[in-house]
């Protein structure tokens, strides 16, 4: 994780300030909706990215917390008024506390079992949320009142406020996972996610280790869940618990790199690019392509950089940097 | 009441012995090549639609292009296990599970691009028909899939305990590193079981035709089931995956039949989360992780 500490500051200042520009200079609303997808999606991932990459359980079913804090915030705001941004965090608790138990019953197993687990979790709630039907709507889902431009109930005429929304959660999340990776707690977290029994064997409570971190990532995927449901006007069990929800999270991790802190940014930026470029060239019509390519990419990577895609960036920044100081010689390459 | 009791466990088991091929199949490449394979379901799909068109095109009985389905899904598998699977079984869990995972997205949506999302069905001549005993009403169809599906799990019983290529795969399953000591090629072995168990997957398809209509994410369904039947049936063992699929495919009946129309999937996965609470190494344990 050792990077030259004076041009990465220099590089996230000018990053942040074009993040901050950008919707002032594009007002296409296409373009910032896909803006708004790309932050969205990269903030679940950088959620995900806690316990899926840097803790490597394979967790299969964050679409539970997604949609707790989207439901959360729905039935606040829709039967007692509250507002989504009380709503948002409100969410993000009962995402921790439904975490405690999902965590408890799954955390107990590794691998494939861990991962069917979550799968099953997340199910297990839609299908209870397709049954509440006098309480959450069931299968119909229901419409969030709009009330044009009220700010305070989280509610826009312009699409810029959603961007700001959403790369504010994004520039959160990896905040806590810069902080996490630096300190004892990420060391932990990686050598649980290496090997589980020799790091219980040096001391670590990996099953407490877990837990917290488990209870962030829920967090922050819950506050997605009520942003998304305020940025799309409408909520029902299948989207709010939706398993491409789950597999999205996993998804640009990996193509990214899992337990770094910007793989997940970098796997969205190129599924969601490939994604908006094939969606404009084909038109909507073409169902399946979009997922298509998704699987094809996914494999391609797997086979070729099962590291992740931010592994091939930095080799290819560090050899230029190599080929900038010594230009006489050829640089050494290493592995 | 007594007979609707009796009714849902019959269709349960029925349909059970559907779950039984898919989870063996998941089960067998888990035990032998130790992957998860999460596009079982995918393969289940492409049976049918084999199926679905030689049965439009050539009007050919779905049971009798069983002789097509199953041999053409063997060579998927062996190619598969050669091209894909072979490359990542050093890499470790993740990457794993996320190359059959990225398949299955691969062929439910390249299978959305050639056939649309339509529901297809194939009328037989059995389709419809039903034997009632005292009360119970057995469909032909479904009884002719159980049976079928029934003796094609036996047949790979015998296969895997009389055979010399069956035995080398159980030793391979029980410890790898042995039976390559003792001569076993795991290729070969490997490469047999993946297109075993994708054999196993297209005969379901097939068998299915008859009477379930075949769609893109078809395989959906069947894979959800497969794998909690798998895991309350401990990842790895045949027996145990039979068994717990007749009890998924009973536990779910009961549920749609008692709980509501939409609460049979809410039985089956408390029933999984009950056990891996209880038993994490699922019902015919004994392996602990």
């Amino acid at each position: 994780m050792r990077r030259p500490r004076g041009s990465g500051g220099l590089w996230l200042g000018a990053l942040i300030l074009a993040m901050l520009v950008l919707p002032q200079i594009v007002s296409n609303d296409f373009a910032i909706d896909i803006f708004i997808r790309v932050l969205l999606f990269a903030f679940i991932g950088v959620a995900w990215n806690l316990i899926g990459g840097y803790a490597r359980q394979l967790s299969l079913g964050h679409a539970a917390y997604f949609g707790l804090g989207a439901y959360t915030s729905t039935i606040l705001q829709i039967r007692f008024g509250v507002s989504p941004w009380i709503g948002m965090p409100a969410g993000g608790i009962v995402a921790m506390l439904a975490s405690l138990p999902i965590g408890s019953l799954c955390f107990r197993l590794r691998g494939p079992y861990f991962a069917i687990a979550t799968i099953a979790t997340a199910q297990v709630l839609m299908l209870l949320f397709l049954k509440f039907r006098d309480f959450a709507w069931g299968a119909e889902g229901t419409t969030i009142p709009d009330l044009g431009n009220a700010p305070l109930m989280m509610q826009f005429e312009a699409k810029s406020a959603y961007y700001y929304i959403a790369l504010a959660l994004l520039a959160i999340g990896l905040a806590i996972t810069a902080w996490i990776e630096r300190s004892w707690i990420g060391y932990y977290l990686v050598a649980v996610g290496e090997d589980e029994d020799a790091a219980e064997a040096v001391g670590v409570n990996a099953l407490r280790i877990k837990r917290n971190i488990y209870l962030v990532s829920a967090f922050l995927t819950a506050l997605a869940g009520t942003f998304y449901v305020q940025y799309i006007y409408f909520i029902d069990p299948n989207t709010a618990f939706s398993f491409n929800i789950s597999v999205e999270a996993a998804l640009v991790s990996i193509v990214g790199g899992i337990g770094t802190l910007w793989g997940p940014v970098l796997g969205t930026v190129l599924l969601e690019a490939t994604s908006a470029l094939l969606q404009s060239w084909l038109g909507g019509s073409h169902g399946g392509v979009q997922l298509t390519v998704y699987g094809l990419i996914l494999i391609a990577v797997i086979l070729w950089r099962p590291a992740g895609l931010l592994g091939v960036l930095t080799d290819v920044y560090r050899r230029l940097l190599r080929a900038g100081a010594t230009p006489a010689k050829a640089a050494p390459i290493d592995g | 009441m007594l007979t609707a009791v009796a009714q849902a466990i019959v269709n349960g088991l029925l349909i059970g012995g559907i779950y039984s091929l898919v989870s063996i199949g998941v089960t067998l490449i888990f035990g032998v090549v130790k992957i998860v394979n999460f596009a079982q379901g995918e393969f289940v799909m492409i049976g049918m639609y084999i199926s679905f068109f030689l049965a439009t095109r050539f009007g050919i009985d779905p049971l009798v292009s069983l002789a097509v389905s199953m041999p053409v899904l063997f060579v998927i598998g062996m190619l598969l296990q050669h091209f894909l699977i072979r490359r990542v079984l050093a890499l470790g869990d993740m990457p794993q599970i996320f190359l059959t995972f990225a398949l299955s997205l691969l062929l439910m949506n390249v299978a959305l691009l050639l056939f649309t999302a339509n529901y297809r069905t194939v009328e037989t001549p059995y389709s419809e028909a039903a034997i009632h005993l005292g009360g119970i009403t057995v469909a032909v169809a479904k009884l002719i899939a159980f049976v079928v599906a029934m003796v094609l799990s036996l047949v790979l019983w015998v296969f895997l305990h009389a055979t010399d290529l069956g035995k080398a795969m159980r030793a391979a399953a029980q410890n790898r590193d042995v039976a390559m000591l003792m001569g076993i090629n795991p290729d070969r072995v490997f490469a047999v079981a993946v297109g075993v168990s994708l054999a196993l997957a297209g005969a379901a398809g097939s068998l299915l035709m008859p009477f379930y209509p075949a769609y893109p994410m078809v395989g959906q369904v069947f894979v959800l089931m497969a794998f909690v039947a798998v895991v309350l049936g401990t990842l790895g063992n045949v027996t145990g995956a039979l068994i717990a699929s007749l009890m998924m495919g009973v536990a779910e009946s009961l549920g749609i039949q008692f709980v509501g129309a939409d609460s049979g999937l809410i039985v089956v996965f408390a029933m999984l989360l009950l056990t891996l609470a209880v038993r994490p190494s699922g019902l015919f344990g004994g392996w602990t992780r």
